[in-house]
């Protein structure tokens, strides 16, 4: 059971979502105009994206969230500058975003804390991901630089401070604009492929951090999805067509559209701007002119279409259903919008709060339990903790009160003790003052007499 | 055997017959007695053995042997005679032999490393020269090719068997071979680090042996450089040389190198900070020679330059270690700072030699003698700036490094570098200084903020910019030394890792603004002829513009660039007289470099997008660069870094003035057909065509090009020209047409005469519709207009009544409109009317909507039935 969401980059027509199998329509979620990588499941349990600004002059973007049952917008934020791409980890406890000035800010979901907030690239951010197990974020940036934090590194205070730099790989091989990043499993020596607008792909190795393969397209790619094996992975170009290219061994020199490109899948439509691989193993592909299809990549046929927008379609999610939203849900919105009204965390907060707030505001988060339907989950904040021990401790038994008076007690003694030790050594000064004075009087006397 | 037994007793009996005169003893005859039962039989029966005859020829014949007819196991048997002159001759055949015979050597390679390796210790001088000979000229060139690893573990126990012998000869000697080893097997050395290095350091310490035999010190110190020189000691050139093997063609390969290199260099830091002392002891070992010797000869020169570079190396390596160790990478070394970088050694530099620096002849005898002290006090600096990190120096050390450096740059250490074949040598010391100074700016910026840089480095540091900007001003730009000053430039210019811009009020910042002004002037020099040095230039003004963002203190600098980068594409000299600049010329890499730079401009103006154009539009481009900067230009535009206008302007200059070779639209030679570009234009019509109805909303672009076609259309543009601007029109309108009244009357104006050249285009004999390919091509022309007709019915209504008057007014007067110059005489004004119907008729789609205006085609075939008419009476009168 996987939904299809994918949304433009036109303000009307919304995010459209699709049961997969059955190729029915659910809700449409309204008035999101995304920018490309600008749209994210946050952990199965609502929709985040960021805005395209209206226009150029504002000066802020927003990020918005939909809950699944709901088509309206229910929480609106607004971070310090415009955000592009926007990703959250797996489990959805963190939205990384990318600004335009080459920040990249990193926000905890459930209290809407921007947890920190670091200087990544020379200029916009352009497409943010997360590794599988969420302990790399791995960005792309306007300048062609491709880099790799590791959370760990950037969380770190010291290890920040030690290392003459916080990325732990920089990859600087495209000249131009980043257009998409996919990562692949196997943790650490995970392979990662970006493409850029030099119209080439390149692969990388995360463990050597270093180049492995260098392929060059006929024309620019703006899309790449991974194949689940990791044999090949699918590129999709701006003439149209989507091309194979081969992962593992050396593909026949022989190949009509260059090294290591195996085959294509065409329908001559308008250019490809999104790609996403489903479990079911089919291909989804999104187009400029606004229609989404569904490939079977076996037989390159288009197996499916759905049509979102007049405008080009900017990202493609492929989730799996959350077990609680049966299709009743999606049928009477009203009556399940109430229930669910409140369930969506906080907006997201605009500054860093500063950092002595932060040592007791860590976040407690409960893992996504499976099989209950979390109509109830909410995430209980380090803080809820701290005020029922404060609580406790306020409402506190006799004991408490006693102890404290106790404890007063004690202070006194103290004090009065110390009073007493000063008072002795004022009166021992004093003495061996007077002392001094008389014995140098009585040598004066003397000297004065000898004379 | 029966019959031959009869002809023997035949014999006998003749003999008897004859032997008359000689009495013959008669035997008693009878029957013997048989043999007894247990008698042995004594009989022995034997074969012969035969030996084939020992000749010379024969048995060489196909044996490979050498000049003194020996084959090879002959010789390996003589390579261990007591003689040392039968050895050394049976190296020297082996040699012979090899060189004529290759494929010997290779068969029998483990044999003969075998036999040789007994001869590394040799007790006799020639034998081990013409040994090292034979191994460096025949063997291990041989050998390159196969599998080393066992090859070189055969030789390298007698190496080391060697390097500890008695007689200080073989020793050095054995060095020499390692060395030799070394250079053909590379990893050999971080195979046996711990071994050589360990006997280096026993070598060096008793150095009362080797003063005499500066000769054999020299090579083998040569070798510790080798060595050393394969430790990892630049990141940067790790990297490089791993960049290179991105085009493997197993992605998930099996290394089989790696594990062998990566733990043979941690290992052996301890060895090798034994070994500086030794190194350094040596140095100074080497100084009473220095002082009271008028002349600094070569050897002992050689001997003290291999130390130096020894211990620069292996401070490098230190240095490296110390940056690997640091916590972002995962390769961590074993310990912090401290367990590589002791304190013994910093003092010990700092004393020993740090505090002699730096180094001045006695007395000016010769300038090479300046030359070798200037190259020794080159490596000291570099040493010097090397550990400036770790160890502290103190200020008046930094003064006097600064001030070295300083003069050297300016040239007053070394005044006299400029003549003659001098000159070259100077070059590379200027190249070693550019070095030099990339090193000491790495640091400047990661402890910029350190004391004694600010205390009493500043005054220095702006006189090493001055002296650095002038080297790079003078230099000539294809000189290497141009390209060492741009990499110390690359250095400077891009901000490290943590991305902190200079500020304005910093000495360096005018400095860089100086060196970025200069670049395109630089790259414009170089032109076409040097295309290595036009890359680096033109990949550092891509890096520059990849970190030139709006808050960068660049960024108007690098915008600045693009009035000056004209040139480097094409300038307009005169009036429609284009100079062509070097990019034309360049290969497609830099072509590509340069491209990408125009990127990131953030307001690239119509000035430079003028000068491109003009470069896309001349026919030695190639069309694939065409295309790529269209699309790089439409990525620059959609990032909001071109203005609308300019973009489309960019688009109508390339439509309306690209050349179509040939002219004419069928070629009648096979040539023609050849250079002709009209399949280049068509797919850059389509290109264009893309790219303009992706801007965004098409009925505003259709309003801003409206007016600007039709200016462009009345200018009669060729054919081709025409119909590509047509097509656009087509592109952006949509089925209820977007053309305003004015703009109809206008268009059907122009399309009447459109039709006309089409018509005329299109060879007499299509008529027959012989050729499909004629056909499709005349659709090509004909459809933009199609597709207006259908999508305003108005325009094909005033066209026809256009082409009906055309006809009466060419009857009228000939020669009178200007779309008759096909139609001189009225036959042809009417057949091209005609044929331009009938084309409208075989289209389906025009044929119903021409169908609707039957009085205007009546009205047209009226005139032509009158005109008929009339000339049929003028031909009776």
């Amino acid at each position: 059971m996987e939904l299809l969401i994918a949304s433009s980059s036109v303000a009307d027509a919304g995010i459209g979502c699709w049961d997969l199998e059955s190729g029915a329509e659910q809700l449409r979620y309204k008035s999101c105009a995304s920018p490309p990588h600008g749209l994210a499941c946050v952990g199965q349990r609502f929709l985040a994206s960021s805005q395209l600004r209206e226009q150029p002059s504002a000066s802020s973007g927003s990020i918005l969230y939909w809950s699944w049952s709901k088509p309206q917008v229910e929480v609106k934020s607004l971070p310090a500058e415009p955000i592009k791409p926007i990703a959250a980890n797996s489990h959805g406890t963190y939205i990384a975003g990318g600004g335009q000035s080459g920040d990249i800010y990193m926000w905890e979901v459930a209290s809407g804390r921007l947890l920190k907030k670091w200087h990544a690239h020379y200029r916009a951010v352009t497409c943010l991901v997360f590794s599988q197990d969420g302990s790399f974020l791995i960005s792309g940036s306007e300048d062609g630089c491709v880099r790799i934090w590791s959370l760990l590194t950037v969380f770190e205070e010291c290890e920040s401070q030690r290392a003459s730099h916080l990325y732990l790989h920089s990859f600087t091989g495209h000249t131009l604009r980043i257009t998409d990043i996919v990562i692949g499993y196997g943790g650490v020596s995970a392979t990662i492929v970006s493409a850029s607008e030099d119209r080439t792909c390149k692969v990388w190795s995360l463990l050597k951090g270093r180049l492995l393969r260098n392929i060059v397209f006929p024309s620019v790619i703006d899309a790449i999805a991974l194949d689940p094996a990791e044999h090949v992975f699918y590129a999709g170009s701006r003439d149209g067509s989507i091309y194979i290219a081969a992962l593992n061994a050396e593909s026949p020199s022989t190949s009509s559209y260059g090294m290591h490109i195996i085959g294509s899948l065409s329908d001559h439509s308008k250019a490809v701007t999104c790609l996403a691989y489903s479990t079911g193993d089919l291909l989804i592909s999104g187009s400029e002119d606004g229609m989404v299809r569904v490939w079977d990549p076996i037989t390159h046929n288009i197996v499916r279409m759905f049509r979102l927008a007049k405008g080009p379609v900017n990202n493609i999610l492929v989730v799996r259903r959350p077990l609680y939203l049966n299709l009743g849900s999606f049928s009477n919105p009203h009556t399940s919008s109430r229930r669910h009204g409140s369930q969506l965390p906080p907006p997201l907060d605009k500054y860093v709060t500063s950092a002595d707030e932060d040592v007791d505001n860590k976040g407690v988060i409960r893992l996504p339990s499976l099989y209950n339907a979390p109509r109830d989950a909410s995430y209980i904040s380090h803080r809820t903790i701290d005020n029922h021990l404060k609580e406790l401790q306020q409402q506190g038994s006799s004991a408490a009160t006693e102890m404290e008076v106790e404890r007063l007690k004690h202070e006194c003694n103290r004090t009065l003790q110390m009073v007493q030790q000063w008072k002795k050594m004022y009166e021992n000064l004093h003495e061996f003052c007077v002392n001094e004075l008389l014995d140098g009087d009585q040598v004066d006397g003397s000297k004065r007499n000898a004379v | 055997m029966a019959r031959s037994k009869a002809a023997s007793k035949k014999q006998q009996k003749q003999q008897q017959k004859r032997g008359v005169d000689f009495k013959k003893i008669k035997r008693k005859l009878g029957r013997k007695l048989p043999p007894p039962k247990n008698a042995t039989n004594t009989e022995v029966k034997s074969k012969a053995i035969v030996l084939p005859e020992q000749s010379v020829a024969s048995e060489k014949a196909g044996l490979a042997v050498s000049k003194k007819g020996l084959t090879l196991k002959e010789l390996l048997q003589q390579t261990s005679h007591h003689n040392s002159k039968v050895r050394r001759d049976a190296l020297m055949g082996l040699k012979d032999l090899f060189q004529k015979y290759p494929a010997e050597l290779r068969s029998h390679r483990y044999a003969v490393i075998e036999k040789l390796r007994e001869r590394i210790g040799d007790d006799d001088k020639v034998v081990r020269e013409t040994l090292y000979q034979l191994l460096k000229t025949v063997v291990f060139p041989g050998c390159k090719e196969d599998n080393q690893g066992p090859f070189v573990s055969l030789m390298v126990a007698y190496i080391f068997n060697a390097m500890t012998h008695l007689a200080v000869d073989v020793r050095l000697m054995a060095f020499k071979f390692f060395d030799l080893v070394v250079q053909y097997y590379p990893p050999s050395f971080s195979l046996y680090a711990d071994k050589v290095l360990q006997n280096y350091e026993d070598i060096l310490r008793k150095n009362q042996f080797y003063l005499e035999d500066k000769a054999k010190l020299r090579s083998a110190l040569a070798g510790l450089v080798r060595c050393l020189s394969l430790l990892p000691c630049n990141k940067r050139k790790v990297d490089s040389s791993e960049e290179n093997m991105a085009g493997q063609k197993i992605l998930h390969a099996f290394e089989l190198d790696m594990p062998a290199e990566s733990s043979g260099f941690s290992s052996i830091t301890k060895k090798l900070k034994d070994l500086v002392p030794v190194l350094v002891n040596c140095f100074q070992d080497f100084f009473p020679s220095v002082h009271h010797m008028p002349l600094l000869d070569a050897q002992s020169f050689d001997c003290m330059h291999s130390i130096l570079q020894s211990i620069d190396l292996v401070v490098g390596f230190f240095g490296y270690g110390i940056h690997q160790g640091k916590p972002a990478s995962q390769l961590s070394y074993e310990g912090p700072d401290e367990a590589i970088w002791d304190h013994t050694i910093s003092s010990l530099l700092l004393k020993k030699l740090f505090g002699v620096f730096p180094l001045n002849p006695t007395n000016h005898l010769s300038e090479k003698v300046d030359d070798r002290f200037f190259i020794l006090n080159i490596v000291i600096t570099e040493i010097f700036l090397r550990c400036s990190e770790w160890i502290c120096p103190p200020g008046f050390l930094l003064e006097k490094f600064l001030q070295y450096i300083e003069n050297a740059l300016l040239g007053s250490v070394r005044p006299a570098v400029t003549h003659g074949p001098v000159k070259q040598f100077g070059r590379n010391i200027y190249f070693f200084c550019c070095l030099l100074f990339q090193s000491l700016c790495c640091k400047w910026q990661v402890i910029g903020s350190l004391v004694f840089f600010s205390n009493c480095g500043a005054n220095h540091n702006n006189g090493i910019l001055q002296a650095f900007t002038k080297i790079f001003e003078g230099c000539n730009p294809q000189s290497s030394l141009k390209l060492a000053c741009l990499s110390a430039i690359e250095e400077m210019l891009i901000p490290g890792d943590d991305m902190v811009y200079p500020d304005a009020s910093d000495p360096l910042f005018e400095y860089q603004i100086t060196w970025i002004r200069a670049l395109p002037q630089l790259l414009i020099l170089l032109g076409d002829k040097h295309p290595s040095s036009s890359q680096v230039v033109l990949h550092l003004l891509l890096r520059l513009g990849q970190c030139a963002n709006s808050s960068s203190p660049f960024s108007r600098e690098y915008e600045n660039m693009q009035y000056s980068l004209d040139k480097f594409y094409s300038s307009c000299v005169d009036r429609g007289d284009v100079y062509y600049g070097p990019f034309i010329r360049l290969s497609w890499d830099s072509q590509e470099l340069a491209i990408c730079g125009l990127y990131y401009f953030s307001n690239l103006g119509p000035f430079l997008l003028k000068s491109i154009a003009f470069c896309c539009l001349c026919s030695e481009l190639e069309h694939l660069v065409l295309f790529r900067i269209i699309e790089v230009l439409h990525s620059a535009f959609s990032a909001g870094h071109i203005q609308i206008a300019d973009y489309i302007s960019f688009f109508m200059t390339l439509l309306s003035r690209f050349k179509v070779l040939p002219e004419n639209i069928y070629p009648d030679v096979e040539s023609d057909a050849k250079i002709s570009n009209r399949g280049t234009f068509k797919l850059l019509t389509n290109t264009v065509c893309s790219c303009l109805s992706r801007i965004g909303d098409d009925s505003l672009v259709f309003q801003i090009l409206e007016q600007v076609i039709f200016d462009q259309l009345l200018l009669k543009p060729p054919l081709d020209n025409a119909c590509a601007l047509l097509r656009v029109l087509v592109v952006l309108d949509c089925k209820p047409t977007r053309l305003s009244e004015q703009g109809i009357i206008t268009l059907s104006k122009y399309l009447s005469g459109y039709l006309f050249e089409v018509v005329h285009c299109i060879p007499e004999d299509d008529e027959e519709n012989s050729l499909p390919t004629h056909q499709q091509t005349c659709c090509y022309y004909m459809l933009p207009c199609f597709f207006l007709f259908d999508r305003s019915p108005k325009l094909l209504k005033l066209v026809l009544n256009l082409m009906g008057s055309l006809i009466t007014e060419s009857s009228s007067s000939p020669s009178s409109h200007s779309y008759t110059q096909y139609g001189n005489d009225n036959s042809n004004q009417i057949n091209a009317v005609v044929s331009a119907l009938l084309l409208m008729h075989k289209d389906t789609k025009v044929r119903k909507i021409i169908s609707s205006f039957k009085e205007e085609v009546v009205h047209i075939l009226q005139i032509i039935h009158s005109l008929q008419w009339y000339t049929i009476m003028l031909d009776n009168f």
